[in-house]
């Protein structure tokens, strides 16, 4: 064996040794690390197309709004189209305003509206004890493509909603898909404005 | 033995026998509505009616704390799913949905009849077509996933306005899908007994079934057992009372038993005195329960606890009789001794009486056990008791306390001035805290703890519970009319609520309509043909696929053809509770009660009600009510208490026949009532009517005390048995009430205290303002 195919060999080796360290890096990036991402974020503003897929309507619902998120608690979703109404979520308490009035709800009253709102704001949050609290919580992915998938645990959710589908960037979510019980859909897209 | 005298104790033997055997098969109560006045005002009688047996008096509030809430909501239902079962509850609530289920179901079910919204122009294109552009803009808001499945069947949005006007999502705030307290301390059950509050045996084992359902509930968790059990409402204060006024009772008749024995013998040396003592009063105590037994069908134990001052009022008769046998011409002293005595039987039972005229059951017990134990235990002591002495008693009183006690009654006259000027301050006193000197407070009557009461305000505003401040009633004479009546006052306060004049209100009419209302919204949905066509116009343009609204038209024309609602079919819902809480029988009258919430002004609901030119519609303010009510009675109480010291005074004056001597008897009493008074006002107390009663009491058993200081009687021959024989048996009537004072029942501890104090200031002025001597 020459000196030259013994380097060859050995470049080879220490050439494995740090695929087999890259893969290591990688596989390390998983819920925890993505969690720990999106729990830097303090403050973020967002567009959203939202789409409704009903079994009573024979075309899909658009929804048009903003989204604006506040950390730790705070979440707030201003539809502008059909409709100007908003759904504002801070701390215990939701309030829905709309041209009809304005409804003030304690979260821990309607546990389903409750499990909605973790649905999202822990994911922005990263808040994983809580997300878990609510959901059978599934990841899968990459740090530049991962999903995450939100099964309810408890039963008034679990008639409503059978799935709830998250995906998303680095700390950025990019679509929210929730799937009805009863065979409704609704797809939510995010445009992220600036944070 | 002469042949009357033997007549007279085979009379007593027969009379006794049947006392006990009436005493002994009497049946006890301790129901406290025996002190809640009967009300003048029907509108007023059903408030009390309600305490004693409405939905009110059979809720049991209930509250589990002192673990984490995970726990504390897994013991709340195991422990309203065990009391579920519990045949002893008609209705158990903890806020799990599982329980609110059955609601939801006659909501959805039967909102063609329940919603106000069914009107004929709602069902019409053009109303369809508001209805369907609503519910568009309902999907496309956040709530669509929660809403979204009831608008096939519901595109009207009838069940989200029943829900709205029935206010049922203010109850108290959920965790782990219960109620807890809003500090998430302590969760939350509420329970209704089958039984009504005053039936306290049911109530009894309805409690126990708490406590025994909640060890049960615990032991099946096997985790620490740390948790604890609260439980409250009228039917555990109820019990709560009635072991308090059993264990009184029991402690004072025995306490009185022994001190008035022990005493006797300490002054009469003799066992056999002692029993012969006994004997008048223990008659009279056998009759007096046996008379109150056959007038009121079972005696209180309140009136039980009364008869501790009997014994020690009634042993007075042989007291005397004893301290007047032997000696030089006993006949003589004895003559003169059955005259006053006489007398004194008469203003007591005159004093006694008025009770019996009283509106409380409970007092008017009192009155009829005092009055026919006072005169059973006269008339034995007088005409049977000498018969069964046998000629070889001697009864030597203790007679080193003579001289003594007679030189104190000679020294107290010095003390008249002093008196007097004590007598004219304690006056003046009272007409300047004039103000102060009533508790008008109808709490006063209640023998509940303050802790107790605490809690059941903390839990009872946690629950929402009913706690109404104002509310309308509306007498009915049919279930059907009560339910029109309420449904058209209830369109007069919907007015005034657009107006702002109240926030909001119940009405059984929104829980169950009456049955013309519920044939009108049946008549104001179309038929099959004509909806579908309505909808069809209405949908025009709209992104809906008209077929998924099968349900609604399906629904529609069941609601239209189908049975109307009745009260059978809320059995063993929340909503049967509340309707049973607002629509009341009661006197063969039908009374639909309408809570009224956040009222600026109750004139100006009292004024629009009037509009309906109803006579049966009364607008009350609870509290208010409560208070004139107690008011009223502490003024026919005064009015009672004058009236009775005036008759005692008539038949003072006609006895002794000269208003001079009337006067000497009246005015130690006159002395003795109004130191009392002043003495407690003094001590920070206020008086109730109990108290006002009390002093009835002293003018009637004082004089007793005071007749034998009237010169008359007072002979100088025998001072110092008289003398004796009045301390004795003032003593003896002092133990009696004074025991009685150490009652909880407020009934009891007023008159307790006031007697005692009352008599025995009655005696000592009687001495200090003696003329004779």
């Amino acid at each position: 064996m020459t000196s030259g195919a013994v380097r060859r060999a050995l470049a080879s080796l220490a050439a494995l040794a740090l695929l087999a360290m890259a893969d290591a890096a990688r596989a390390e990036w998983g819920l925890t690390q993505l969690m720990n991402e999106l729990a830097r974020v303090q403050h973020a503003t967002a567009r959203f197309v939202e789409r409704k897929y009903l079994k009573m309507l024979t075309t899909p619902l658009v929804v048009r709004g903003k989204l604006e998120y506040v950390a730790p608690g705070r979440v707030e979703k201003r539809t502008l189209e059909p409709r100007p109404e908003a759904l504002i979520v801070d701390g215990d308490m939701v309030v829905l305003e709309s041209v009809t009035g304005r409804r003030t709800l304690a979260l821990q009253d309607n546990p389903v509206v409750w499990a909605f709102v973790e649905s999202i704001r822990s994911t922005l949050n990263g808040d994983l004890s809580t997300l878990e609290r609510f959901y059978a919580v599934d990841f899968d992915g990459t740090p530049d493509a991962w999903r995450l998938r939100l099964a309810p645990k408890e039963e008034p959710m679990k008639r409503i909603v059978s799935l709830i589908l998250i995906s998303g960037e680095r700390d950025r979510i990019k679509t929210i898909e929730i799937k009805e019980a009863q065979g409704d859909r609704s797809v939510m897209t995010v445009l992220e404005e600036r944070r | 033995m002469s042949a009357h005298r033997s007549l007279a104790v085979w009379v007593w033997l027969l009379l006794l026998a049947i006392s006990l055997i009436f005493a002994l098969r009497a049946r006890f109560t301790a129901d406290l509505s025996a002190f809640l006045p009967r009300a003048p005002r029907a509108a007023q009688q059903i408030l009390v009616d309600e305490l004693r047996e409405g939905v009110v008096s059979r809720l049991v509030l209930i509250g589990i704390e002192g673990a984490p809430p995970a726990k504390l909501a897994h013991v709340s239902q195991a422990l309203a799913d065990r009391l579920a079962r519990t045949t002893g509850f008609g209705f158990v609530n903890n806020g799990a949905e599982s329980r609110t289920a059955a609601d939801a179901r006659v909501l959805v079910d039967q909102r063609y009849l329940l919603s106000p919204g069914v009107t004929p122009e709602r069902f019409t294109a053009s109303g369809l077509r508001a209805a369907l552009e609503e519910d568009l803009a309902l999907l496309a808001s956040p709530m669509s996933p929660m809403v979204g499945p009831l608008l096939a069947r519901d595109p009207t949005g009838e069940t989200l306005r029943i829900l709205d006007r029935l206010h049922l999502e203010s109850g108290p705030p959920k965790r782990d899908g219960v109620w807890f307290s809003p500090d998430g301390q302590r969760a939350l059950l509420i329970a209704q007994t089958r039984a009504p509050g005053f039936d306290l045996d049911a109530q009894e084992r309805a409690v126990a079934a708490v406590h025994a359902a909640f060890a049960a509930a615990l032991s099946v968790d096997k985790t620490e057992g740390s948790a604890r059990l609260l439980v409250t409402g009228p039917g555990v204060f109820a019990l709560a009372t009635r072991a308090e006024i059993k264990q009184d009772v029991t402690r004072i008749s025995v306490l009185a038993v022994v001190m008035v024995c022990a005493l006797l013998l300490v002054v009469f040396r003799s066992w056999r005195v002692l029993l012969l003592t006994l004997l008048p009063v223990a008659s009279g105590v056998a009759a007096g329960i046996a008379a109150v037994s056959g007038a009121f069908g079972a005696v209180h134990g309140v009136t039980l606890g009364f008869g501790a001052t009997l014994l020690g009022e009634g042993v007075d008769y042989a007291i005397y009789l004893f301290a007047n046998l032997g000696g030089t011409n006993p006949q003589a002293r004895l003559g003169r001794l059955w005259r006053t005595l006489r007398l004194g039987v008469l203003t007591s039972m005159c004093g006694f009486s008025v009770l019996l005229l009283s509106d409380f059951s409970g007092l008017a017990q009192l009155g009829m056990l005092s009055v026919t134990g006072l005169l059973v235990a006269f008339l034995v002591t007088r005409f049977v008791l000498p018969s069964l002495t046998p000629e070889s008693v001697r009864v030597r009183p203790a007679a080193a306390l003579g001289p003594p006690l007679l030189e104190a009654v000679q020294w107290l006259p010095r003390l008249r001035y002093p008196l007097l000027l004590g007598f004219t301050l304690s006056l003046v006193g009272l007409a300047w805290q004039s103000s102060r000197v009533w508790d008008d407070r109808l709490e006063s009557l209640s023998p509940i703890s303050d802790a107790d009461r605490r809690l059941d305000e903390q839990l009872r505003r946690e629950l929402g519970a009913p706690d109404v401040g104002q509310l309308v009633v509306i007498r009915g004479e049919s279930r059907t009319q009560g339910l029109e009546l309420a449904e058209q006052a209830g369109g007069i306060l919907e007015r005034l609520q657009r107006d702002g004049e109240l926030s909001g209100f119940e009405s059984p009419a929104q829980f169950l309509p009456s049955e013309r209302t519920q044939r009108a919204r049946q008549a104001a949905l179309p038929e099959a043909d004509t909806l579908g066509r309505a909808l069809t116009d209405a949908a025009r343009g709209l992104p809906f696929r008209l077929e998924s609204f099968g349900p609604f038209l399906d629904q529609v024309a069941a609601a239209k053809a189908g049975p109307l609602l009745d009260r059978g079919q809320l059995d063993g819902t929340g909503l049967a509770l509340k309707l049973d809480a607002l629509l009341v029988q009661r006197h063969g009258a039908w009374f639909a009660l309408l809570p009224l919430r956040g009222v600026k002004d109750v004139r100006r609901v009292q004024a629009a009600l009037a509009e309906l030119g109803q006579a049966d519609v009364h607008t009350l303010d609870l509290k208010q009510e409560a208070d004139a009510l107690y008011r009223g009675y502490r003024r026919q109480a005064l009015h009672f208490a004058m009236a009775g010291a005036g008759a005692i005074a008539l038949l003072l004056l006609a006895s002794l026949r000269s208003v001079r001597r009337c006067a000497d008897v009246l005015l130690p009493l006159a002395a003795a009532v109004v130191v009392t008074c002043a003495a407690f006002i003094a001590a920070g107390a206020r008086l109730g009517m109990f108290h006002l009663v009390g002093l009835l009491l002293v003018v009637g058993v004082g004089s007793n005390y005071t007749l034998f200081f009237e010169r008359h009687t007072f002979a100088a021959s025998d001072q110092q048995r008289t003398v004796l024989s009045l301390t004795l048996c003032n003593a003896c009537t002092a133990i009696g009430f004074g025991l009685l004072g150490l009652a909880h029942a407020p009934v009891l501890h007023a008159i307790g205290i006031t007697v005692a104090a009352g008599a025995f200031l009655s005696l000592v002025f009687g001495a200090v303002l003696r003329n004779a001597m």
